[in-house]
């Protein structure tokens, strides 16, 4: 795994001063950021270039933390924010340039979809902002639904809005935080090439998820947080594929388990099996080829299965792996 | 100066939507109690009932209540929902998302508050009435307004319960503490209002109040305890993190 891929020319940074070379839009410099004992980021450093960039992280990460850190919402502990090459605190003509969608709903209830992203244009002082939160809502999808209230929307639909709010004013860096929350798979299928036409047409966007299908659908590059620090940054593909090679526990109830254990320990992929009653765990390399020979050694060995499942699926683990390989 | 005006003019609907409706309907069914007797009651000078309607139920009342409603409301209830975070991302500085909510609170309690004294005085005298108690009553209204406003959002940014607090010291300080300790309304936002209408009734002939503050002083105490709590909102929100 490498640092943040390769570094194309910022887009013009909104009053920036010349620099010699290539800067980042975006940048943490181990940035800390703790509540009394609490650490919810630990000396967090990283890159943002044009493109899309996935913040990856089980519950509790610091994925929210850090991505307040990089908008302004939080001030950090320790460590600094640059984003077009200057520091948020007290430049609020930054957000010129940046759009944001934040955590929770933070929406208000009685706007309707209309008024809300008109307010966002109004108040980033647009020449035309009646015609951008018109522009907004179209790429958002939600046309149909310009006069409802905000109250009656579905989850998904709230979120849709917000994305409007957040684009009303074309930023070069948006920071998306869960956006696909609530959304259906046809509003998910949508946003997703939103954001990929975004991304190609040289808007720096990160958005956080922590769910690795929705992400590798996103963007090719990744940072990856565990327990507040950066556990893993780069090529997406490549962090994919140590996950592919993490072994995988498999849970199996069957009358009589203990038959099953020699067949299943010969296989190739298989790294370990325990027996304990009626229940036999194995650790596997393969899911797909345990889930193959499965059946058919319980048929050989008359042998009726119960229950078949994974144990450690969730993504905590899997970052916990690639911490471990770190 | 475009995004501060679109601001004012959200701030300003969304405190005057909503649920604050039922509270101005509330307000004007107690106006309009107040004044039944009044206009029952032939025989009682206007001036009179006007001057004790405005110091006994609206000084004490009214005017402290609807302030600190708008004002603790203005940001406090984006702070409570987390849709502040729609306003500090956006090209406006703290310092004017401020003042320009703390002015919106403040039009929204003379836009509730002033109409419904010249209407008790047009109802009550018949007419204009004395004009000097009018414009005491409206001057002082405005001042106790900019002072209660701007300590409501200060308290908003403090405290979860800015309102409760906000009314206690409405009640218990400037009415029991002070009235049993007069030298205390050196700090009572009501002692201010009471010190200009009083400066303004003297020599209208009219009736008067027993203020404790002259004019200069109660004006000058008015302006510090305003700058000074807004100064502190100020810091405070530009101090602020949003989690």
């Amino acid at each position: 795994m490498t640092a943040a891929g390769t570094a194309p020319a910022s887009p013009a940074a909104p009053g920036a001063a010349a620099t010699s070379g290539p800067a980042p839009v975006a940048e943490l410099r181990h940035v800390s950021k703790w509540y009394g004992d609490v650490v919810a980021v630990a000396d967090l450093s990283f890159e943002l270039w044009p493109g899309v960039t996935g913040l990856l992280g089980p519950n509790g990460a610091g994925k929210t933390t850090s991505l307040k850190a990089l908008c302004g919402l939080l001030r950090p502990s320790q460590g600094e924010v640059r984003v077009f090459g200057r520091t948020l605190a007290g430049d609020s003509a930054l957000y010129r340039s940046i759009g944001v969608v934040p955590d929770g709903d933070r929406l208000y209830p009685r706007l309707t979809v209309r008024s809300y992203v008109r307010l966002h244009a109004d108040l980033q002082g647009l020449e035309r902002p009646g015609a951008a939160a018109e522009r907004a809502i179209g790429e958002v999808g939600m046309e149909a639904l310009a006069e409802r209230r905000l109250k009656g929307l579905s989850k998904g639909e709230r979120q849709r809005t917000k994305v409007a709010g957040a684009i009303v004013h074309q930023p070069s860096l948006l920071v998306l935080d869960e956006p696909m929350t609530g959304m259906d798979p046809g509003q998910r299928a949508h946003f997703m090439d939103l954001v990929r036409v975004l991304g190609a047409a040289g808007v720096t966007v990160l958005v956080s998820s922590h769910i690795l299908a929705e992400v590798e659908r996103l963007a090719s590059q990744v940072l990856v947080l565990v327990g507040g620090r950066l556990a893993a940054e780069g090529d997406y593909h490549a962090i994919r594929d140590l996950m592919e090679d993490q072994p995988r526990t498999v849970m199996v109830r069957a009358d009589e388990p203990r038959r099953l254990a020699p067949g299943l320990i010969a296989l190739p992929t298989t790294v370990a099996v325990e027996v304990d009653g009626e229940a036999l765990q194995a650790r596997t390399r393969s899911v797909a080829a345990f889930a193959t020979a499965l059946p058919r050694l319980a048929h050989d060995q008359d042998v009726s299965l119960r229950e078949v499942r994974t144990t450690d699926e969730s993504l905590e683990q899997v970052f916990r792996y690639l911490v471990r390989r770190r | 100066m475009t995004r501060s005006l679109a601001l004012f003019r959200f701030s300003f609907a969304e405190l005057l939507g909503g649920r604050f409706r039922r509270l101005l309907v509330v307000l004007l069914l107690v106006v309009v109690s107040l004044l039944l007797p009044a206009l029952l009651n032939s025989a009682s000078d206007p001036s009179d009932f006007m001057l004790g309607l405005f110091s006994n139920v609206v000084l004490p009342i009214a005017l402290p209540v609807v302030s600190l409603v708008f004002s603790t409301a203005a940001l406090g209830g984006e702070l409570r929902d987390g849709t502040i975070t729609n306003l500090v991302l956006k090209p406006l500085s703290r310092a004017s998302i401020l003042a320009v909510e703390y002015l919106s609170a403040l039009v929204a309690t003379l836009a509730v508050l002033l109409p419904a004294l010249v209407a008790a005085q047009l109802l009550a005298a018949h007419g204009l009435g004395l004009a000097a108690l009018l414009k005491g009553m409206l001057l002082a209204t405005v001042l106790a307004a900019a002072a209660y406003c701007a300590l409501g959002m200060a308290l908003s940014l403090w405290a979860s319960r800015a309102l409760l607090i906000g009314l206690v010291y409405a009640v218990v300080w400037e009415g029991a503490v002070v009235g049993a300790a007069p030298a205390a309304s050196s700090l009572s936002v009501r002692g201010y209002a009471e010190g200009v209408l009083d400066a303004i009734l003297r020599g209208s002939g009219g009736p008067t109040l027993d203020a404790r503050l002259g004019p200069v002083s109660a004006t000058l105490l008015a302006l510090i305890v305003t700058v000074g709590a807004l100064a502190l909102a100020v810091r405070r929100l530009a101090r602020m993190d949003f989690r």
